[in-house]
């Protein structure tokens, strides 16, 4: 694939719009290189808890997560409903093969779950004719018919009461730095897709499928090259979260709650942009996290809150409020030395 | 003889019981620029969309150099080297205008060479959208979207480009203009050119040939000079028993 220079979306009513420099600029590699160091360290220089160690990985696994989403989501706009469809299956096909006799090594089990995961996405194929919210309700009854099957599947998922696997203390431990890993890997995934010749189809996609054709975009091909990518990468996600938590019930993996946290880390943070998913999923766990503990019945309504408050006033989400104060404070500043200048 | 660049082949269209088009044979020559007119509603703009494949035909059959091609999805008439351009400019709001024009360049047909990026710079210096590669479609004038959009669709390297109403809505400088860069297209980048026009000084000054559709079908065809002063064309836009007709 060729590289060009697109560049995220620029800012509504900015003015015109410059360009960023045709490759990463230095800066954001250095910041991207130096942050995956500083968590990989983490752990061993810091005395985090076990507690806090844990909560990062729950973070980078949904990191991981919420960016494939957002591949669909945010660059394509074929906003799904559910993704838990492919996070449920990666993960029972994962802990399938840990539990086997003889056990499959953990990564190549993750491997192969992402794959099984990655196929079965390509079953949503006939719906991506559908755009928009046609689309998302779709997904919808995708997401919901997966979940019954595989609750009803009693020997592959062990039904309502899940499957157990079998437990690795040093593995959880070990997750941390995989889910970082994963995490990294994703970001730098979402890099090259926004930035290649694919991201400016999938873009052109999204505003207009029909004049995309007109230019000799194929756009059935890059829909499922899209989804394909993105329910691997989900499917991988589900089986390392398989692994973490050591029980997996499909109710909880394909459940709805689930795909809902996709769109919801995605929006919080920012559909479409790099930063905003990863922002989001951090955002999303911590607050869980927090919810759950202490109000836990309320939390599913604050989120609904927030999100109603994210599309009413920033649709670009956490991205769009930090890009707003950079301005703010720009016009500030030029504002301040502005004054000084006047004679 | 070599068969045409593009052709169709008593192709028809229905929409339910409407014939929108009824079997019009069509020939452009390489190197020819083509003027399609008709009065409102006379089947131009769906004879276009059977052409580029973007509607498939009821009936008949659209050849490249001989071989049929429609049938086929219109993204792979574009990579066999068709463009078109639509009435209502539809650019992508939501990529620069150097984005808007990559996209064209990234297939391209098979006469495309070089980089998309590059490839797009050269053809939006062509059509004179060169200072403005970075701002969005919106900044733009309707006249320089339209110039967006031929710049789109020559970033493919089209052997034939199909233009619906390019010069229909811009103030009559800017139709000059247009009008100009049009025949620099066929002349420069050796583009074979169909076009449908409403501006009729247009379409006389810049059609090597026209075809005439009326109510979906062929009335008449050939040079600006004879369609002109064809009776049968006359009728089909001012109405039978006018003064004009008989005069």
């Amino acid at each position: 694939m060729t590289r060009i220079a697109p560049g995220p979306s620029p800012p509504r009513g900015a003015g015109p719009w410059r360009g960023p420099p045709s490759i990463v600029p230095i800066s954001s590699a250095l910041a991207f290189v130096i942050g995956v160091a500083a968590l990989a360290a983490l752990p061993l220089v810091t005395r985090i808890t076990p507690y806090e160690r844990n909560l990062c990985t729950l973070a980078l696994l949904m990191v991981s997560g919420a960016l494939a989403w957002n591949w669909m989501g945010g660059y394509l706009g074929q906003v799904s409903f559910g993704h838990a469809a492919m996070f449920g299956l990666g993960g029972f096909v994962a802990a399938r093969l840990v539990m086997m006799e003889p056990p499959t090594p953990a990564p190549l089990a993750w491997l192969i779950g992402g794959l099984a995961a990655g196929v079965f996405s390509l079953g949503a194929h006939p719906m991506l004719r559908l755009r928009g919210p046609y689309f998302s309700i779709a997904t919808i009854g995708v997401g919901e018919a997966s979940r019954l099957f595989f609750t009803y599947w009693e020997e592959f998922t062990g039904g309502a009461s899940g499957l157990s696997l079998p437990i690795d203390p040093g593995m959880k431990a070990q997750l941390y730095w995989w889910a970082l890993g994963l995490a990294a890997l994703v970001v730098v995934a979402s890099f090259l897709i926004r930035r290649t010749t694919l991201g400016l189809q999938l873009l052109a996609i999204k505003a207009d499928v029909d004049a995309a054709a007109d230019v000799g975009v194929n756009a059935t091909f890059c829909q499922d090259l899209v989804m394909v990518l993105s329910g691997t990468v989900v499917g991988v996600t589900g089986g390392l979260w398989a692994s973490f938590f050591s029980f997996i019930d499909p109710q909880d993996m394909f459940g709805f709650d689930r795909s809902i946290g996709f769109v919801l880390m995605s929006v919080i943070g920012g559909v479409g942009t790099i930063l905003g998913p990863v922002l989001g999923a951090v955002v999303f766990v911590l607050l869980r996290q927090f919810l759950l503990a202490s109000y836990p019945q309320l939390y599913l309504g604050l989120y609904g809150i927030l999100l109603i408050l994210i599309i009413l006033f920033e649709p670009l989400g956490l991205t769009g409020l930090g890009q707003r104060l950079a301005r703010a404070l720009r016009r500030h500043r030029r504002g301040a030395t502005g004054v000084v200048a006047a004679p | 003889m070599r068969p045409p660049l593009l052709a169709t082949r008593a192709i028809s269209k229905s929409f339910g019981g409407l014939k929108a088009v009824d079997g019009v044979d069509l020939e452009l020559a390489q190197g020819e620029i083509l003027g399609v007119i008709g009065p409102n509603g006379a089947g131009k703009t769906t004879l276009f969309g059977l052409m580029a494949g973007s509607i498939p035909p009821t009936a008949g059959e659209v050849q490249m150099r001989g071989l049929r091609v429609s049938g086929r999805p219109a993204y792979q008439l574009v990579r066999a080297g068709v463009a078109r351009t639509h009435q209502l400019v539809r650019p992508f709001p939501n990529l620069t205008v150097a984005e808007n024009v990559t996209v064209g360049a990234i297939h391209g047909s098979r006469r495309a060479t070089g980089a998309p990026r590059a490839r797009a710079l050269e053809v939006l210096e062509f059509v004179g959208l060169a200072g403005r590669a970075s701002d969005l479609p919106d900044a733009l004038t309707l006249a320089g979207r339209k110039r967006l959009e031929l710049a789109r669709a020559l970033a493919i390297a089209p052997l034939v480009l199909m233009l619906d109403e390019v010069i229909a809505g811009v103030n009559p400088v800017e139709a000059m203009k247009l009008a100009a860069l049009i025949r620099r297209i066929r002349d420069e980048r050796g583009v074979s050119i169909i076009l449908i026009e409403h501006v009729m000084p247009a379409v006389m000054s810049l059609s090597d040939r026209i075809a005439v559709l009326d109510h979906g079908k062929k009335i008449a065809e050939g040079t600006p000079a004879e369609v002109a002063a064809n009776p049968l064309v006359i009728e089909a836009y001012l109405g039978k028993g006018h003064d004009g007709a008989t005069a």
